[in-house]
This record gives C-alpha cells, sequence and structure tokens, in this order.
C-alpha cells in the first residue's frame, strides 16, 4: 500500500489543505497513516495554543524559600515510616481489647475491627521479618543491577517498588501500594528497544516482597526494564498490557 | 550532552544548586499548570507547586532522562500532587483524574506502538483538559528550543494561520527551505509531545510511551 506522503500530511494537519478523496479514502483504510495523521493534528491544535505561554510569569519569591527550607530537612528514607506507621496503627487500636472483662456480645461489633488490626499488626511485623531477611543475608550475594519502579500514568502515584538483582541470579523485589486486582501481579523484563520482547520472571505474592530467580541466560543488558503487570486468571501466558509499575535497572 | 541531562546528573548527584536551575528553568510552568488545575485555590497551586520540587528532589533517584524530558517529568509530579489535593478537598471529585486505563488483549499496549489516536481521536478542540494544559507547557518548551527560523517559521504557522506560500511571502525564505522548517519543526514538536506526554500522564496510552 502507498502511504500519504509525509509532507502531505503535515499539509492536511495544518488545515492548509483539504483532503482529496483518495487520501480521506486512505486514511480511512490505513491505521498507520491515520494516526500519525491525528497525531501531527494534535500537535498542530496544541502550538496554536501556545502564545501565551512563552513568557510565564515566575512563581512567588516566597515559594523557592518554602522548598528550599523543606529540602534541608531530609525525609527519612520512606520504607522505615512506612512499616512503623504500619505497626503504630494497631498498637494503639488494641488499647481497649486489654481490657480485663471478658469481651461480651455488646463488644463483639466493635471486636472485630481489633482482629482484623491485630492481624495487620501481625502482618506488619511479618513484613518486617521479610524485610530484615531480605536485607540480611542477601547482602552477602552482591547487588549486580538496581531499579526504582514507578507508577505508570494511571496507577496511584503512590504505588511503587524497588528491585534489586544479586550475584546468584535472584530478582528481589519490593513492591507497595499496588492497585488490587481480581487477576494477578507479574513481573516481566522487557528490552525497551523493541518492548513486544520480554522475559516472564514470575509472579508476585500477595507479599510486598518476593524474591524470583531470573530465568538463566537472560541478558539483563538487553532486558533490563523491569515491568510489573496486573494479569487476568484468563490461562493466556502473554502480558496482558497492563504495566503498572516500570523501571530500568542499572548497575 | 544538552544542558537538560547535565542538569539531570547533577540533580541525582545531590546537588541542591540542579533543583534551584530546574526550579529556574521550569517553576513557572509547574505553577502554570497547578493554577490550571485548581481554578480559584491559590494556596493550593503554591503548595502543589512546592510539594513538586520537594518530591522531585527527595525522588531524583527516579528520574530517568531517557523515560522523559526534565520537564515532562515534573509535570508529571505536579499533576498527581493537583489531583491529590482534589481528591483530599472532595474525594468524589474526579476533575482531573486520568481516564481509566484498560487496554484489551486485542490492543496490548505493550506490544503496539502507541498512537496518540488513543486520546482523543478527531475531537481534539472539544474542550480544555488537564492533558491538553501539560501538552501546550510541553510544545511550548520544544518551540522554544527550535532554531530560530524554525521556530519563527512554526509560529508564523500556528498562531497567524498563514500557508506555506504566504511563509515565503512573510519570511523572504525560499519555498523549500519554509517547506523544511515546517516539516523538521512539526517533527521536534510531535515526537517531545509523544515522549513527554506519557511522563506527564497526559495520555492514557500504554506502556510503549515510556519508553
Amino acid at each position: 500500500m502507498q502511504h500519504l506522503d509525509h509532507d502531505r500530511l503535515v499539509l492536511l494537519a495544518l488545515s492548509e489543505e483539504h483532503e482529496e478523496l483518495t487520501e480521506s479514502d486512505h486514511l480511512a483504510h490505513c491505521a498507520a497513516c491515520r494516526h500519525e495523521m491525528e497525531a501531527l493534528r494534535h500537535v498542530a491544535f496544541v502550538g496554536s495554543q501556545v502564545q501565551d505561554l512563552r513568557e510565564l510569569p515566575p512563581p512567588p519569591d516566597h515559594l523557592w524559600q518554602a522548598i528550599a527550607a523543606d529540602i534541608e530537612r531530609p525525609a527519612p528514607p520512606a520504607p522505615v515510616v512506612d512499616l512503623a506507621t504500619r505497626r503504630d496503627q494497631p498498637s494503639a487500636g488494641r488499647k481497649p481489647s486489654a481490657g480485663r472483662t471478658a469481651p461480651g456480645r455488646s463488644r463483639r461489633r466493635w471486636l472485630a475491627p481489633l482482629v482484623a488490626a491485630a492481624a495487620a499488626a501481625v502482618l506488619a511485623v511479618a513484613g518486617t521479618v521479610t524485610v530484615d531477611r531480605l536485607t540480611g543475608p542477601a547482602t552477602a550475594e552482591q547487588v549486580t543491577a538496581v531499579a526504582t519502579l514507578t507508577p505508570l500514568a494511571t496507577v496511584p502515584a503512590s504505588a511503587g517498588g524497588d528491585v534489586r538483582v544479586t550475584s546468584d541470579g535472584h530478582l528481589h523485589i519490593d513492591v507497595r501500594d499496588l492497585p488490587l486486582t481480581t487477576g494477578f501481579h507479574e513481573v516481566w523484563l522487557l528490552d525497551p528497544d523493541d518492548p513486544t520482547r520480554m522475559v516472564a520472571v514470575g509472579n508476585l505474592p500477595e507479599a510486598r516482597e518476593a524474591v524470583l530467580p531470573v530465568p538463566a541466560g537472560t541478558d539483563l543488558n538487553r532486558f533490563r526494564l523491569v515491568d510489573v503487570s496486573d494479569e487476568p486468571h484468563d490461562g493466556d501466558a502473554t502480558h496482558s498490557g497492563k504495566s503498572l509499575l516500570r523501571g530500568t535497572l542499572t548497575n | 550532552m544538552s544542558s537538560d541531562d547535565e542538569l539531570a546528573e547533577r540533580l541525582r548527584d545531590g546537588d541542591e544548586r540542579a533543583l534551584r536551575t530546574a526550579y529556574d528553568r521550569y517553576g513557572a510552568a509547574v505553577f502554570h499548570l497547578a493554577q490550571r488545575l485548581l481554578p480559584g485555590d491559590a494556596t493550593g497551586a503554591e503548595d502543589v507547586t512546592r510539594s513538586t520540587f520537594v518530591a522531585a528532589w527527595n525522588g531524583r533517584d527516579a528520574f530517568d532522562p531517557a523515560r522523559a524530558t526534565m520537564l515532562g517529568w515534573l509535570l508529571g509530579i505536579a499533576r498527581r500532587k493537583a489531583v491529590d489535593r482534589l481528591r483530599q478537598a472532595d474525594p468524589a471529585s474526579t476533575a482531573v483524574r486520568p481516564s481509566p486505563e484498560s487496554p484489551s488483549r486485542d490492543t496490548p499496549a505493550t506490544l503496539t506502538p502507541d498512537t496518540p489516536a488513543s486520546r482523543s481521536p478527531g475531537t481534539p478542540a472539544s474542550r480544555d483538559t488537564p492533558e491538553l494544559a501539560a501538552d501546550r507547557l510541553i510544545v511550548a518548551d520544544e518551540l522554544a528550543r527550535l532554531p530560530a527560523d524554525q521556530r519563527r517559521t512554526l509560529e508564523l504557522a500556528f498562531f497567524d494561520g498563514l500557508t506555506q506560500q504566504q511563509l515565503v511571502a512573510v519570511t523572504g525564505l525560499p519555498p523549500d527551505v519554509v517547506r523544511s522548517h515546517i516539516r523538521t519543526g512539526m517533527a521536534h514538536l510531535r515526537r517531545r509531545w509523544e515522549v513527554d506526554g506519557a511522563a506527564s500522564g497526559s495520555r492514557s496510552a500504554g506502556p510503549s510511551r515510556a519508553l
């Protein structure tokens, strides 16, 4: 198929000329040309609105002072805060249950959340242990690559994670605030130069952390983009196309 | 190495002056976006701008110049901060919420090149959206980076609606030079929009954008 000339698409996008019938016909049938055309049109449309944005007024002076003051108080490392908060909340909530009286029927109603809170406390402690276990013996293995996972645009900004690959060929992954799924979360290694090429590493259990073996022979220089996806239980082993987190491995 | 790359490197090295440079360079754009996203909330716009740069500092290790320009990255953070603020103020608010992403198996985002058409095909002009607000800042920034002749030619075409014939008359440049300026300039703007639309969250497209 003979695609439309790119210069011609630009002209059409700038609304300088009207489509010939044969061109409209081609655009109706050729997704590639149509997408290119729509992209160019959008850019031209946006471009026509930027006249007033070339000289933006600077933000108020005091704003930088506030930023400078904020960054001088370095935030404590996030994971520590995270676990501490989790631990604190249940213990505060547990106080009422420390009462001596045996839980009567009337108490049952508010006990339910307390049980949940206690369970959360256990989970939080378990989480801490896992972290210790991961950071403890794992440090004996040399870390060969790390990645910080950041959420894609449609995923809550609080979601994220960290990845370490150790010299024994394991991928240590720690995720937080992933959106709930009716399926499961899967870890992939993608080739950023050709994202259709990827290696499935494994599924994430319910826990925040997991240690997954990297399939032998995987070239981490090529497959260096870590991807966490939301996979439905549909028996289709290929990537669902719904990526949640991503990060590039660096040495 | 462009000055933006250099800036990114200094930022990741923990050089606070790099954050100041980034603020001098992009603070106005971030503040502008915050004002657009939080109309009538002057304090909110300032808070969002402030927390954007603080978050950029604390999360500087996550900035990957291969995935986005610094402006695109900052606008993405600002957008999320603005959404957070709107949700705090009104949990039911959907004003700036990104449209849900649900690429089907038929069009796995990983497997097909992302297409801008996934945004708002055919109806680009209909209404102002947070996406458009971010797009404008990105396109304006890229336009400013074009060589002077290219920029001037495109500005005349965009703002004054001049045709190529008229551009030849107004600029005194030969027709093939005008054509080349438009073609090259548009290609730059389009590429930049594609790269940074991902980072600033302005497009509800899939993973391939992030690359």
